[in-house]
C-alpha cells in the first residue's frame, strides 16, 4: 500500500536522525511512501486554526488528489491534522469557505474525504503487529522499554481513540512485545512531556521532563520510545537540563518508534542514527549486541 | 448485589497518612456512587466525610476517585465501577485533604476562581435598553456556563501535577467566559492579567481537561481561544510573544518552521544571557549533526509561496 508521506518539520530540523530511520523501516517493511514536499507546517497547536485550518485544508486536498491516505511520523502533526480534518469534514460551510478563500486561486479543492494516520496506527491497523512479529530478526529481548505517547495521539479521545479504536490506548506497549522487548508501564506514558510549555514556563516543562524519564528509570527501563519528535526533543534533547534542574542523575534514552521497530528488523544502531542523540544510546545498543541479528 | 466499598479515611487528627477501610453493603446495580456512601454514612458509619448536593450531576460537588478514575459520585453507578466485587472510593489527588473524601475547596478552587474575578464588568454609563447578545455568542458562552465547578479539569490537568499555583483549566474556563462575552467592557485588562505567570501560558494544551470535563465544555479549547486573543492584544511575556511572532514568521516565510531560529528569535536576538544559556546544548546538537540551520539557511518548501499567500490572507482579516 502507498501512502502519501507527510514526514512534518522536526523529523527533518531538530530530529534529523528521524526521518531517514522511518523512511528505510518502512521500506523494509514494503510500506511505499510518496513524500509530500510541497506542504505546509501544521502549526503544531501554536499557529491559530484561522490560518492552519487552510493550510492544513491545502495539505489534505493534496492528499485528496493522490487518493491515498496520509502517514504521518509525529504525534503533534497527527493530532493537529486529525482535528483539523475533523472540523473540514463535518462542516461544510466551513471547508466550503476556505476552499473558495484559500484554495480556489491554486486549483485546489478540498472534498472532506482524507483519512490520515500515524505511523504506529499504520504498524497496527494495516500492516498487523503479527506480521511484524514474524519479521522481526533482532528479538529484543532482554531490553526494558517505557512507551511514551505525545499528548496528541490520545485526546481529544473521541477523535484519536474512536469507537472501535480502542487499541489505540495500548499499541505502544504491543509493538514494544511484538518486537520483543519488555514494557515497563509508566503512568506517565500519556501525559504531556513538557515541550509545548518550554518558552513559557522552564521550570514546569523541566520538571515534567524529569518525571516521565524519572519514572521510567524507577520502572527499570532500558530506554523509552515515542512516536512524537517533539516529545524526543524535550526527554531526550533537555534531559541534561532537566537533571541540572532538578540536580539528579536521569541517563535514560530515548528511541524514535522507528528506531526501536528498524533495531528489531535487523538495521544496524548505525543506521538507525543511535548515535545522533543528545543523551547516549549506548547501553541500549551493547544490550542489543549480544543479540545476533 | 453485594459489594465491598474500600474507602479512603483519613482524619487530620488521629490518623497522619489515611487508609483504605472496607464497608460490605447490598445494592442495586444502578444506585450511584453517592447513594452508596449515603448508605454507609447512614446505616455503617457516621463519621464518613464526604460532599455531595444535588444528587443528578448539577452541583460538582461530589467529585472523587471511583476505581482509580476521576468521577462524579452521583453521576457514576456502582455497576459500572464495580470490579471483582469491590469498588475503590477516593479522594481527588492534586489538592490537600480535609477529612476522608472532603478537600480543601477554598484553597485550590474558589481562590483561584476568585483570582480571574469571574464577573462581567459592564462598560459605564449602562445602555438604556436592554445590552443584546447575538445568538451566536450566547449559544457559545451557554456551553460555558453548564460548568458545574466540578474541578475535574484541574484534576486530571498535567501542569497543576508539577505546579499546584497553576491557575488552571477551570478558573480559564471561568475567564473565557467574560472575556468572550460582549458585555464586558474589561477584555484587555483581563488577557494582559490572565498572561502572567501562573496563568493561561502555562497551560500544555494536553486536552486533558477536555478528557476530562463530564460537560463537554473542552476546557482546552477555551485556553485556545484566550490565547488567541491574549496574542493579538500584545499580552503574554517577552518570550512567549516572541515564540509566537517566530514560529508565524518563519511558517509565512518558508513554508515550514525554522526551529533553530525559533529557539534564537524566542530568547530575543539581544537576549545575550539568554542566548548564551542556550550555547551548550546548541554545541551538543552541532556534535551530533542534529542542528538545524536557521533563517536564510533554512530552505523554502515548494509551495511556501501559497503558504504565505494564505498567511496574508489571514493577517488582513
Amino acid at each position: 500500500m502507498t501512502y502519501a508521506f507527510y514526514p512534518g518539520c522536526v523529523s527533518k530540523g531538530g530530529c534529523p536522525e528521524l526521518y531517514p530511520a522511518a523512511v528505510k523501516v518502512a521500506e523494509r517493511l514494503n510500506i511505499q511512501l510518496a513524500e509530500m514536499k510541497d506542504v505546509g507546517c501544521s502549526g503544531a497547536g501554536v499557529l491559530s486554526q484561522e490560518v492552519s485550518d487552510p493550510i492544513n485544508a491545502r495539505t489534505l486536498a493534496k492528499v485528496e488528489q493522490m487518493g491515498m491516505t496520509m502517514m504521518t511520523i509525529c504525534s503533534t502533526c497527527q493530532g493537529v491534522f486529525t482535528q483539523a480534518n475533523h472540523r473540514l469534514k463535518s462542516d461544510p460551510d466551513y471547508r466550503e469557505r476556505i476552499n473558495r478563500e484559500n484554495l480556489a486561486q491554486e486549483g485546489l479543492r478540498y472534498e472532506g474525504t482524507v483519512e490520515i494516520k500515524h505511523f504506529l496506527w499504520i504498524l497496527d491497523e494495516e500492516f498487523g503487529l503479527d506480521k511484524l512479529k514474524e519479521l522481526v530478526v533482532r528479538p529484543l529481548s532482554g531490553l526494558k522499554v517505557a512507551p511514551f505517547y505525545g499528548c496528541y495521539l490520545r485526546r481529544p479521545p473521541e477523535l484519536m481513540v474512536p469507537k472501535g479504536f480502542e487499541r489505540r490506548k495500548s499499541v505502544l506497549e504491543m509493538t514494544i512485545e511484538a518486537l520483543g522487548g519488555e514494557v515497563a508501564n509508566i503512568k506517565g506514558k500519556g501525559k504531556c512531556c513538557g515541550f509545548p510549555i518550554l518558552a513559557s514556563s522552564e521550570e514546569n516543562s523541566l520538571a515534567m521532563c524529569s518525571d516521565h524519564t524519572m519514572e521510567a528509570k524507577e520502572k527499570g527501563a532500558d530506554c523509552m520510545v515515542t512516536p512524537c519528535p517533539l516529545c524526543h526533543l524535550e526527554l531526550d534533547g533537555l534531559q541534561s537540563s532537566a537533571e541540572k534542574h532538578m540536580n539528579e542523575e536521569i541517563d535514560m534514552p530515548i528511541l524514535h518508534l522507528p528506531q526501536l521497530v528498524g533495531l528489531a528488523l535487523g538495521f544496524t544502531p548505525k543506521e538507525m542514527n543511535m548515535h545522533r542523540h543528545m543523551v547516549s544510546t549506548e547501553e541500549v545498543v551493547k544490550k542489543l549486541e549480544g543479540v545476533r541479528a | 448485589m453485594e459489594v465491598t466499598f474500600k474507602v479512603h479515611r483519613y482524619d487530620p487528627a488521629t490518623n497522619g497518612k489515611g487508609q483504605l477501610q472496607s464497608y460490605m453493603l447490598g445494592i442495586d446495580e444502578d444506585a450511584s456512587i453517592l447513594d452508596a456512601l449515603m448508605r454507609i454514612r447512614e446505616d455503617q458509619d457516621t463519621t464518613l466525610a464526604f460532599r455531595g448536593s444535588c444528587r443528578t450531576g448539577f452541583c460538582g460537588d461530589c467529585t472523587m476517585r471511583i476505581g482509580g478514575k476521576n468521577r462524579i459520585a452521583c453521576s457514576t453507578t456502582v455497576g459500572k465501577s464495580v470490579k471483582d466485587g469491590e469498588v475503590t472510593v477516593e479522594p481527588i489527588r492534586i489538592i490537600n485533604v480535609l477529612k476522608d473524601m472532603v478537600f480543601d475547596a477554598e484553597a485550590m478552587v474558589y481562590q483561584k476562581y476568585r483570582a480571574v474575578e469571574p464577573w462581567i464588568e459592564p462598560s459605564t454609563p449602562l445602555p438604556q435598553e436592554e445590552h443584546l447578545v447575538s445568538n451566536e455568542v450566547i449559544q457559545d458562552l451557554r456551553k460555558v456556563m453548564s460548568c458545574t465547578m466540578c474541578w475535574l479539569c484541574d484534576e486530571g490537568c498535567t501542569t497543576m501535577v508539577v505546579d499546584r499555583k497553576f491557575v488552571g483549566p477551570a478558573a480559564l474556563t471561568k475567564a473565557y467566559r467574560v472575556v468572550a462575552d460582549p458585555r464586558d467592557s474589561k477584555t484587555e485588562e483581563r488577557l494582559h492579567s490572565l498572561s502572567e505567570e501562573k496563568g493561561m501560558w502555562d497551560c500544555c494544551h494536553c486536552y486533558e481537561a477536555t478528557e476530562h470535563c463530564p460537560k463537554g465544555i473542552d476546557p482546552t479549547e477555551r485556553i485556545f481561544a484566550l490565547r488567541n486573543q491574549a496574542i493579538k492584544v500584545g499580552a503574554g511575556s517577552t518570550k512567549v510573544r516572541n515564540h509566537y511572532r517566530s514560529f508565524g514568521a518563519s511558517v509565512k516565510a518558508h513554508g515550514w518552521l525554522d526551529e533553530a531560529r525559533l529557539a534564537i528569535d524566542t530568547e530575543g536576538l539581544t537576549n545575550i544571557r539568554g542566548q548564551l544559556k542556550q550555547l551548550p546544548l546548541a554545541l551538543k546538537a552541532l556534535r551530533r549533526g542534529k542542528l538545524p540551520k536557521p533563517y536564510f539557511l533554512h530552505k523554502k518548501r515548494p509551495g511556501a509561496a501559497n503558504i504565505k499567500r494564505i498567511f496574508k490572507l489571514w493577517e488582513k482579516k
